[in-house]
């Protein structure tokens, strides 16, 4: 049950929702799906005295905007796996987030904004928007800024954002024509949350050489992480020699994997490497 | 003494419902939202309970200061240990281990002085509303001295960390099952093996949390208490010895419950908690299961460290099997004695003629363990199994003929176990064909060859299991036997009173078959009362697959006496005898001449109406209470002091089929099949939902359910994130055919279907995973066969140098 | 001890309009069973993994733990006790009830939710893609398969019926045999 009494309050814009936020940043809590805050308020894991709810700031649209898709801070998993600018310009996001754990009943109300700001490590969106080189936007009393969100995620729960600001949209850098995707997920049967993730972008050229390459690997370290694949990519085509030298090189990469309950550091490590392996193969051979 | 004990009927009657496929009777309540839950139940002037638990596993409870909480406006009461003690005695336990010989120790609804488990109640607060009650948890000032930790047997055994007073060590009880010359089978055996399997700690999980309301009538000093419960009668019987209150002046009703499957039996301390606050306050006092409360209660968390002697040909000779049990804290509810009956079922249905099995029984600082189902009996099929397989991977036999060559044959039936068990009956060689032929086992083996020659890992585990049902404890409620009275009005519908309860299956449905069969009236014409100690006779409630068994036997005996009466009387009325009736659905008719019948209604009006003439040879009463207790359950020892507590025996085959991905330690279970016998069978629609519903619950009891503690004893898997229970996307459609063998010592030759699946189905997945991985050297002895533990054995095997 | 927050609260639900003053701490699962009366929509978790709580929230399928009742205001909700329409039962509820797609009945009213969801846009879909619309659904007692069977059974008669029957998605619940 929630115990402390609370203040709520529907902001009709992102102008209004920063002003509600200002005054009482370290108190108050921003709700955009509520799928992560209201279950932590309910058992006592966060206690905010004031809850901005964000339904009404306009913030779930997705548009085009030059050279980049922008989905809104509030846009749901469903309206992504729904959204056909993205299936045509973006298709990691549509194919990844039908793949969200919860049901439908979280996909229509959850979003990939409140999931980054909440930052779980073993959760899905952070990777794909470190893999597709995402600009998350943030509007506070201060202004509007933009941050990659290589450098949003700062730890295990912790973003970039200052308590006084809020993420208004996430830019997506429109992928080159014909890029191909693919997202793989670990996770331990329908119940369980992401153990080990990667997503992967890939630009191939006619004969099938990788002429970009970007792979992102989530919930084996705290925040997501970018695995250096354009020296061993770039110029060849995805064998399964090059695979296994991109496994190699994940695996590397999880200098201080993450541990919890349903698995620890040292078997996320372990399978990081498997993931990115599959996730680049898969992304190969057309997602 | 001895008790007449009524057996196959005398002539049984047309069957129209029993063994057909029904709907469950006022099925529309549930589809419509309209069936009534505990936590659905509102009394005026309602109050919440919430508890506040210790935050340490083990220490002292140096004070308690409720003060603050008082002085919150919305707060009615706020009570530490220390004042419920004033207020309520200990709670009895549900199976004292004293009975048997073991240690026990006094439990109170709120810790005094100690707490023996993190989680454990310590105060409690009441007030307007569940918000407000929890908000004020945290104005109460508790000051703990922490004490040494033991969660783990072998720790908790040693004097620094000793949980209760008077106690010399931590184990509860050892009790050993011995027969035969286990030195000489092992002397002579011509191969042994020893290996281990470790199961781990697993809950069960129902949909529903427990809770209860409690409403104290003051004028009348009398108590209700409404609960999410399996056995009222017994639990009345309990809040009385709490309360010191005489049982007349309770009631308990069990409203619809959310799902049992042991955890709702009771010994819980927050029964007699929120009875204390109702007759305190002298109003309604609610109090609901938080989830993360549901979790603290434990099962089933044992190691088995085992040798085996056995034949070239497959024959096992002999078994050593040390057991050692994690029950956690010592608790009111019975969960304690599940390992008891893990070391009694063994060794399940095979022909072992020497083993020397033994379990200890040990308290530890994590929660308590209640009632799981399969009580015990999971871990001794779970283990069986492996065993046998084990012996077949030494022998390089196949699965199949290994337990061909051991199985129980069926003409040896009633077959006496080594631990004094009297195994009614069954056809375990002809349930095994059938499970093979039914998956198609060697097209299964030419596949896995197929697919391992491609670097996949295809396994194929086979399992059997014997479940002995409808127990009975001698020197405690645990009864073999239960109680139903039938009524028919003098419209000629049919109310059955029970002393069986429905923690949500479909026995009430079942029940309602039998009894409209006997008297002959539609179904629909039949009402079935449950879960209520004002209107039921006394009865025991569900455990022990036993509803069907004995809630159904006993009602066949009441409604055979109604149909008896209705009998004389139409035949009286029809100018016949009553073997010349024939009764039809709500009509009794001649045999030699059917048009010659009279409705059912107007047979049983007449035994009201015409008491002093046509009907005057009856007792003008169609009203019936009747006892049944099963054949073959003995309790006077034998000559080896061995007792019989179980009147029947339900058998399985299970087979699984699983690819195991060797690089990240997923289990994928592509099928699942199994053949159950638990004699004769009521509903097979109800019978298949049993199953189905347990053979996930071993699903998911193989693959990931685990609760986890950190070192300091608190528990670490609250929640359904990340205590993980399968999905519907997790499982393939399991496959299933009946085999019956009708038990010879039940009223109906049924034997319990209610526990059945969930040891078994755990044996097979455990047995495909191992027959998966066998070609990379791997044994898995760690429980559950979650992707790290199966990858940890992937690797140490390797480690090892692959196949040995 | 802090002074309660009350919001003012007005939604249509089962197709009747409500207004309410409630706490503002309070779930929306709370509101529609202790404000609203409706006890057909179960708790089992309180932490969106259960889904015995779900219901329809403008048109879409929520759990209604993981909502504000504060947030209910202005929007439309769906319960069990409206999948009925004028006493008939909806073909999924009497699919539920004929194929004994449940057995304690708790997780039921989401089971229906979520298999109603999955009807209105795959109206004849196949067992992986019913097991997949049940992700959000835990069940412990049937191990999931007459409740596939249910889903399915009321696939066909909705799609399968006469056109008359497809409108209305309801049935006359005379019990079967």
């Amino acid at each position: 049950m929630i115990t402390r009494t609370l203040e709520y309050l529907v902001p009709g814009s992102t102008g209004e929702a920063v002003e509600m936020l200002t005054p009482s940043a370290g108190e108050a809590k921003l709700l955009a799906g509520g799928t992560w805050v209201v279950p932590d308020m309910t058992h006592g894991r966060v206690r905010p005295a004031r809850v901005i709810d964000l339904r009404r700031a306009g913030l779930s649209e997705i548009r085009e905007e030059d050279g980049h898709v922008v989905v809104g801070a509030t846009a749901t998993y469903s309206e992504i796996v729904a959204s056909s600018l993205l299936r045509e310009k973006v298709g990691l996001l549509p194919i990844a987030a039908a793949k969200i754990t919860g049901g439908a009943q979280v996909r229509n109300f959850a979003t990939a904004g409140g999931s980054a700001c909440y930052a779980i490590p073993s959760s899905d969106a952070p990777a794909w928007l470190v893999a597709l080189g995402a600009k998350m936007r943030l509007l506070g009393a201060s202004g509007e800024r933009e941050v990659a969100a290589e450098d949003f995620f700062r730890g295990a729960f912790r973003t970039a954002a200052r308590p006084d600001e809020m993420l208004t949209g996430m830019a997506i850098p429109t992928p080159p024509a014909g890029a191909r995707f693919a997202y793989h997920k670990l996770k331990f049967g329908e119940s369980g949350w992401p153990i080990a993730t990667a997503a992967c972008v890939l630009g191939l050229d006619e004969e099938g050489r990788c002429r970009s390459a970007s792979l992102a690997l989530g919930a084996v370290a705290e925040t997501p992480l970018r695995v250096e694949v354009g020296a061993v990519l770039e110029g060849s085509p995805v064998t399964r020699e090059v695979a296994q030298e991109v496994e190699e090189i994940a695996h590397r990469a999880v200098a201080e994997p993450w541990t919890d309950v349903l698995a620890d550091g040292e078997y996320r490590k372990s399978v990081a490497g498997v993931v990115a392996k599959r996730v680049l193969l898969a992304a190969a051979n057309g997602g | 003494m001895t008790i007449e004990v009524e057996r196959a009927p005398r002539e049984a009657p047309r069957r129209r419902y029993v063994g057909s496929r029904q709907k469950k009777l006022k099925g529309d309540l549930f589809v419509r939202g309209k069936a009534r839950y505990v936590a659905d139940i509102e009394l005026p002037g309602m109050l919440h309970a919430a508890v506040l638990r210790s935050p340490h596993a083990h220490a002292h409870v140096k004070s308690v200061d409720v003060s603050r909480a008082l002085e919150i406006s919305d707060v009615v009461a706020a009570v530490s240990g220390e004042d419920a003690r004033e207020l309520t005695g200990p709670v009895p336990h549900f199976i004292d281990p004293a009975v048997f010989g073991g240690k026990t120790a006094e439990v109170r609804c709120l810790a005094v002085e100690k707490v023996v488990y993190a989680g454990q109640p310590v105060a409690a607060v009441v007030a307007a509303s569940r918000n407000d009650a929890e908000a004020a948890l945290d104005a109460i000032a508790v000051e703990y001295e922490p004490l040494e930790v033991g969660l783990e047997p072998a720790a908790g055994t040693q004097g620094g960390t000793l949980l209760y007073e008077g106690w010399e060590d931590n184990t509860i009880i050892h009790i050993p099952f011995v027969e035969g010359d286990v030195e000489a089978a092992f002397a002579e055996a011509e191969h042994t093996l020893e290996d281990e399997v470790r199961i781990q700690r697993y809950t069960t999980a129902p949909i529903e949390t427990r809770g209860y309301v409690a409403d104290w009538d003051t004028s009348a000093e009398s108590l209700t208490f409404y609960g999410a419960c399996q056995n009222p009668h017994p639990l009345r019987w309990v809040l009385s010895h709490a309360l010191g209150l005489p049982e007349g002046k309770i009631r308990i009703v069990a409203p619809h419950v959310g799902g049992g499957f042991g955890l709702k039996m009771h010994g819980h301390p927050e029964e007699a908690l929120v009875c204390m606050l109702s007759r305190m306050l002298e109003r309604p006092v609610r109090w609901i299961e938080d989830r993360r409360e549901t979790f603290l209660i434990g099962g089933r968390e044992q190691t088995h460290t085992f040798k085996v002697a056995f034949d070239d040909e497959g024959r096992i000779t002999g078994l050593r099997n040390n057991i050692v049990a994690n029950v956690g804290a010592l608790g009111a509810p019975p969960g304690w004695g599940m390992a008891f009956l893990t070391a009694l079922s063994f060794p399940t249905g095979y022909r072992i003629p020497n083993q020397d099995v033994q379990v200890s029984i040990v308290a530890t600082n994590k929660g308590p363990w209640n009632a799981s189902r399969g009580y015990g009996k999971e871990a001794t099929n779970l283990v069986m199994e492996r065993i046998v397989d084990l012996v077949a991977q030494k022998l390089r036999m196949a699965p199949a003929e290994v337990r061909r060559r051991n199985f129980i044959n069926k003409d040896e039936f009633p077959y006496k176990t080594n631990a004094g068990l009297n195994i009614d009956s069954g056809d375990y060689h002809g349930a095994l064909d059938k499970a093979l032929a039914m998956m198609g086992y060697d097209d299964l083996r030419a596949e896995q060859e197929r697919l391992r020659a491609e670097g996949r890992y295809l396994g194929i585990g086979l399992a059997f299991e014997l479940t002995p049902e409808g127990g009975d404890i001698p020197g405690t409620l645990v009864a073999g036997f239960d109680t139903t009275t039938v009524k028919m009005d003098p419209q000629g519908k049919v109310t059955v009173l029970t002393g069986v309860t429905t923690p949500g299956g479909g026995n009430e449905t079942g029940i309602a078959q039998i009894v409209a069969d006997e008297v002959g009236v539609s179904l629909e014409d039949v009402t079935v009362i449950q879960g209520d100690t004002g209107l039921c006779p006394y009865g025991f409630g569900n455990y022990s697959g036993r509803s069907m068994l004995v809630g159904g036997g006993s009602a066949a005996l009441a409604a055979r006496d109604i149909r008896e009466k209705l009998a004389k009387v139409a035949a009286a009325m029809l100018e016949t005898e009553p073997e010349n009736l024939e009764f039809g659905e709500g009509v009794i008719s001649r045999r030699d001449n059917p048009d010659a019948s009279l409705p059912t209604e107007t047979v049983a009006y007449s035994v009201l109406t015409l008491a002093f003439a046509t009907a005057a040879m009856v007792e003008p009463t169609l009203e019936s209470t009747r006892v049944y207790k099963p054949d073959n359950i003995t309790h006077i020892p034998d000559e080896k002091g061995r007792i019989q507590p179980y009147p029947s025996y339900s058998s399985a085959v299970h087979l699984a089929v699983v690819e195991v991905d060797a690089e990240t330690g997923v289990v994928d279970l592509k099928r699942f099949g199994v053949v159950h016998d638990c004699g004769t069978i009521i509903n097979p629609t109800f019978v298949e939902g049993q199953m189905q519903g347990a053979v996930a619950m071993g699903v998911g009891a193989a693959l990931s359910e685990e609760l986890i503690y950190d070192d300091e004893g608190n528990l670490l898997t609250d929640r359904f994130k990340t205590y993980l229970m399968p999905r519907a996307g997790d499982l393939p459609s399991f496959e299933m055919e009946h085999q019956v063998t009708p038990s010879p010592f039940t009223l109906l030759g049924a034997k319990g279907a209610g526990e059945a699946g969930v040891g078994g189905s755990q044996a097979a997945v455990a047995n495909a995973v191992n027959d998966a991985l066998a070609p990379l050297g791997v044994t898995l002895r760690q429980m559950p066969l979650s992707p790290p533990n199966v990858l940890r054995a992937i690797r140490e095997a390797a480690e090892k140098g692959g196949v040995s | 001890m802090e002074t309660k927050s009350i919001v003012a609260v007005r939604t249509t639900i089962n197709g009747r309009e409500h207004s309410a003053e409630v706490d503002s701490r309070l779930l929306l699962v709370e509101a529609i069973r202790d404000v609203f009366g409706l006890k057909g929509t179960h708790i089992g978790c309180l932490t969106g993994d259960c889904g015995a709580c779900t219901v329809v929230v403008d048109g879409k399928i929520a759990k209604s733990c993981l909502m504000l009742a504060a947030s209910a205001d202005g929007r439309e909700i769906q319960t069990v006790e409206g999948l009925a329409r004028d006493g008939k039962l909806h073909q999924i509820q009497q699919s539920f009830w004929d194929e004994y797609g449940f057995q304690c009945g708790y997780c039921l009213p989401g089971m229906m939710f979520s298999a109603k969801e999955l009807l209105e846009t795959d109206p004849r879909p196949d067992e992986a893609a019913i097991r997949h619309a049940l992700q959000g659904n835990l069940c412990r007692c049937t191990g999931y398969q007459k409740i596939v069977q249910a889903v399915s059974t009321a696939a066909d008669r909705m799609s399968g019926g006469t056109n008359e029957e497809r409108e209305d998605d309801h049935r006359d619940d005379t019990p079967t045999r």
